[in-house]
């Protein structure tokens, strides 16, 4: 596909090009949403380049600022475009452990790859998953963890989801440093996301979307 | 420096330490030891082996030392262990930042964690150019890390008394204190999120004030090591592995300053201890550039040490990595097996068997047991 001048500066670490396109477009009269497509198609080229071992998780987080900064004068906009989102997901760090770096990193490049996020934060007691599930009607949730001690923690919110009669109707991702394949078929997850990329991999695969 | 433990105090070390000791020389300087040499690393989870809350442990380091002492003993013929005593409030030396700690500002059972917030504004990178590293620490200190200063204080008093302690029990206390990365120290008190922003929006200001604390740092490192003697000093690596930022970035910001300090210490007759956590594949090969048969690689399961092997062998002693997710999650069998993979295909020449990183605190005793024995075909 080919990139907008603004993909393109998005793709290509650029953030006075991408902010000052945006405010041009706007006060041209273009649709936010339109613009906003253009920004969620450069974050989708960083993540092909991430994947393809050309970016790293330090392109990541800057492209995501830049991101965050140039979408910032659409939000007004597009606050009732939620519904227009691909899919929803509640994440957020699994009760007993307070480290936010990597959820955030997947918040932001599963948003500015057009997926709704619900960020519950950090410690997330069990039943909280149950809630926001529940509330947003979300399909996918997504644990991180940077300790080994809360793989009890994150088998236990899975198994809340299951008790409270959800566990068919998400998908469950897990990631985070200590995450394995096999820590993820302990804590009975469906997917074990090595980066937050991985993490937009599959919950696009899982909501069938390009 | 963010750790130090000073030099041993005690009589002579008996043969058994004599006997460990040459194990793991021979081991570091690329030899075939007898049998492969254990060094492990461990805090809580020598805490749950012996029923102590964490609260205690972190609250005196002569609990710590005997923790860790005691864990040792009901591991068995274990040779070395990385750190004779511990007290995590001194982390916040290495990354600027404040610890919380169970039994104050969080439950007597709780990991300890690091309070990681802005605290270095993007000005500081001017103001630690113009003022110079140690007076601009100094100030930074006062500010926010007099707890960890005095953590520091205490264990440079305490801790000699806990090495000649393991030492007169047999055991190898490997390392006497870190050296520690300017990219670990920025980060920590910038935040990760800032400080990668930083790299690309004013990488010459953040080059300017790496260059500005190695100016002290240099001095530092060799005065130390000439004070305590040819140890372990660790030069680790956190959040510098390759995984985290492009080659152009590490190239500039990581490794000219990894391979200087790494350098030092070797020059000035210490062991460098490489505690690299994360992946170092792509990267692996630039160590190649350190010195010859003086380094020790170890790894926390994320690398992958087998490839790590064809590469490095010969050129650096490897140490490591029965992952924690597997001292956590898996079996005796399967720790066994991983094992006798570790000693035959990174052993058992330039090779110790160690956990990754550090033994988790929930992994299971049976586990970190078969580990130890694991050396002697058990």
């Amino acid at each position: 596909m080919t990139l907008s001048p603004l993909g393109q500066a998005v793709d290509q670490l650029q953030p006075d090009a991408a902010v000052g396109l945006v405010h041009e477009k706007l006060a041209a009269g273009e649709a936010p949403l339109a613009i906003l497509e253009e920004l969620q198609a450069g974050m989708g080229a960083v993540g092909e380049r991430f994947e393809a071992g050309e970016y790293y998780l330090s392109e990541l987080i800057f492209a995501g600022a830049i991101f965050k900064q140039a979408s910032a004068p659409l939000q007004e906009a597009l606050a009732d475009a939620s519904a227009d989102a691909d899919g929803i997901i509640v994440l957020g760090t699994v009760k007993g452990d307070i480290h936010e770096f990597g959820k955030n990193i997947a918040g932001t490049v599963l948003s500015s790859n057009g997926i709704k996020v619900v960020d519950l934060g950090v410690d997330v007691a069990h039943e909280k998953w149950v809630e926001a599930v529940s509330e947003s009607g979300a399909t996918l949730v997504g644990m991180s963890a940077l300790l080994t001690t809360v793989f009890d923690d994150m088998r236990e919110a899975v198994a809340t989801l299951e008790r409270a009669g959800l566990r068919d109707k998400v998908t469950v991702l897990v990631g985070g440093g200590p995450m394995t394949e096999e820590a993820a078929a302990y804590v009975g997850a469906d997917h074990y996301c090595k980066t937050a990329q991985d993490g937009v991999v599959i919950a696009k695969r899982v909501l069938g979307v390009s | 420096m963010a750790d130090t433990q000073g030099p041993p105090q005690g009589p002579p070390p008996p043969p058994l330490f004599l006997e460990r000791m040459g194990r793991l020389q021979t081991a570091i300087h690329c030899g075939t030891p007898d049998r492969a040499p254990l060094s492990l690393v461990m805090d809580t989870f020598a805490c749950n082996v012996l029923g102590v809350k964490y609260s205690e442990f972190c609250a005196d380091l002569d609990v710590s030392g005997q923790t860790m002492l005691g864990a040792l003993e009901k591991l068995g013929d274990v040779d070395s262990m990385q750190w004779a005593s511990y007290a995590p409030a001194i982390l916040g030396m290495l990354w600027l930042a404040p610890m919380k700690l169970p039994g104050r500002e969080l439950p007597d059972d709780a990991l300890w964690q690091l309070d990681e917030q802005v605290r270095i504004q993007a000005e500081d990178y001017d103001r630690i150019v113009e003022m110079g590293w140690g007076p601009w620490f100094g100030q930074y200190i006062g500010r926010y890390l007099g707890e960890a200063a005095a953590a520091a204080a205490e264990m440079q008093q305490k801790a000699p008394r806990w090495v000649g302690e393991f030492i007169g029990r047999g055991y190898v206390p490997f390392s006497a204190a870190t050296v520690d990365h300017p990219y670990e120290h920025l980060c920590g008190g910038r935040t990760i999120q800032e400080f990668t922003m930083d790299l690309f929006m004013r990488p010459d200001k953040v080059e300017a004030a790496m260059q500005a604390i190695m100016v002290e740092k240099r001095e530092q490192a060799r005065q130390m090591i000439r004070a305590i003697g040819p140890f372990g000093y660790w030069v680790g690596s956190w959040r510098t592995a390759p995984q985290f930022l492009s080659p152009k970035l590490w190239d500039r910001f990581v490794w000219p300053y990894m391979k200087e300090l790494v350098e030092i210490v070797a020059e000035e007759g210490g062991i460098p201890m490489l505690h690299y956590d994360a992946c170092w594949d792509r990267e692996i090969g630039r160590l190649l550039e350190l010195p010859a048969r003086t380094c020790v690689l170890a790894t926390d399961g994320q690398t992958d040490l087998f490839r790590a092997k064809k590469i490095l062998g010969g050129h650096m002693c490897l140490m490591g990595d029965v992952p924690p997710a597997m001292l956590t999650l898996g079996t005796v069998d399967e720790v066994k097996a991983y094992c006798d993979r570790l000693l035959t295909e990174v052993g058992p020449d330039g090779f110790i068997m160690a956990m990754g990183c550090a033994i988790p605190p929930n992994a299971k005793f049976e586990n970190v047991k078969a580990m130890v024995d694991s050396v002697r075909g058990g």
